[in-house]
């Protein structure tokens, strides 16, 4: 086809280049009717959802569209596709998919126990940091600060037994 | 007839005269230039009631044909005041245009058009 066909605005047809009536309302909204049945209907108010052969009551009482629902579905299931990305080739993703439930446990965790090791690093090198820094006040300021330093660490102490 | 004007150029409704391009013309289509007088303007404006204008119709409630067989009906009709060369008073023109203007070398309503 080399023009568009274009669809009845009241009944839901198609409109071939060359029929059909097309009316601008007075807001400026556009109308296709397929022919004068359909744009008498339209002037004498009558709603396609109650006229039994528009597209509109077809589709308000579900005529024909259980078929059409169905087929989508059944495309929609798919298989999971075995192949290669970029951060790990076939061999890796085949190798983590075969490994048994307990060596990804056993992985899982010994990459815990890192992470908590990193975690307990950084948080004792914050500790002898705030030494540091506590010491050198105390040398030049009075004892009043001595409190004050140690509230803060107090929170953090609290803080690093929770994680745990 | 009676015609709503689709521009600000401060008249309201027209009331057509004469069509201009022949002697015997019955009747004006959309692109036709009429002369017409103002029946109903918009007050504080250049243009005053009973003013004779000339208006080009670009809306009408009888169908417009078109080569490729669509046929067209507003709603309303509806003209743009114009001066005697063509170019419209206004500046600003509402509602839907038709695009047979463009044809008649009437493109400075068609390019102020919305639609």
């Amino acid at each position: 086809m080399v023009l568009k066909t274009e669809l009845c605005r009241f009944s839901g047809a198609k409109i071939y280049p060359g029929k059909g009536i097309r009316f601008v309302r007075g807001d400026s909204q556009v109308f296709l009717f397929a022919n004068s049945k359909c744009k008498r209907y339209f002037h004498n108010r009558l709603k396609p959802s109650k006229l039994t052969w528009t597209a509109m009551y077809r589709k308000q009482h579900k005529k024909d569209i259980a078929a059409e629902a169905v087929k989508k579905r059944r495309r929609t299931t798919k298989k999971p596709y075995s192949r290669s990305i970029v951060g790990a080739t076939l061999e890796v993703i085949q190798k983590k998919r075969t490994e048994k439930p307990e060596v990804r446990d056993a992985a899982r965790e010994a990459a815990l126990r890192e992470i908590k090791e990193r975690i307990k690093k950084t948080k004792d090198e914050k500790k002898a940091k705030k030494a540091e820094l506590m010491s050198k006040q105390q040398k030049t300021q009075s004892k009043g600060n001595m409190p004050k330093g140690a509230a803060p660490k107090g929170p953090k102490l609290g803080g690093g037994g929770g994680k745990r | 007839t009676h015609l709503n004007v689709a521009d600000n150029s401060g008249a309201r409704e027209l009331m057509c005269i004469r069509v201009i391009g022949a002697s015997n013309r019955r009747y004006a289509h959309i692109g036709d230039v009429i002369v017409a007088v103002i029946k109903e303007a918009v007050p504080n404006t250049p243009l005053e009631r009973s003013e004779v204008i000339r208006a080009v119709i670009v809306r009408t409630c009888k169908e417009l044909k078109r080569d490729n067989g669509m046929i067209i009906r507003y709603d309303d009709n509806a003209a743009v005041v114009i001066d005697q060369e063509g170019n419209p008073k206004g500046t600003r023109i509402f509602g839907a245009i038709a695009r047979e203007l463009r044809q008649l070398n009437f493109t400075k309503i068609v390019s102020l058009a919305p639609e």
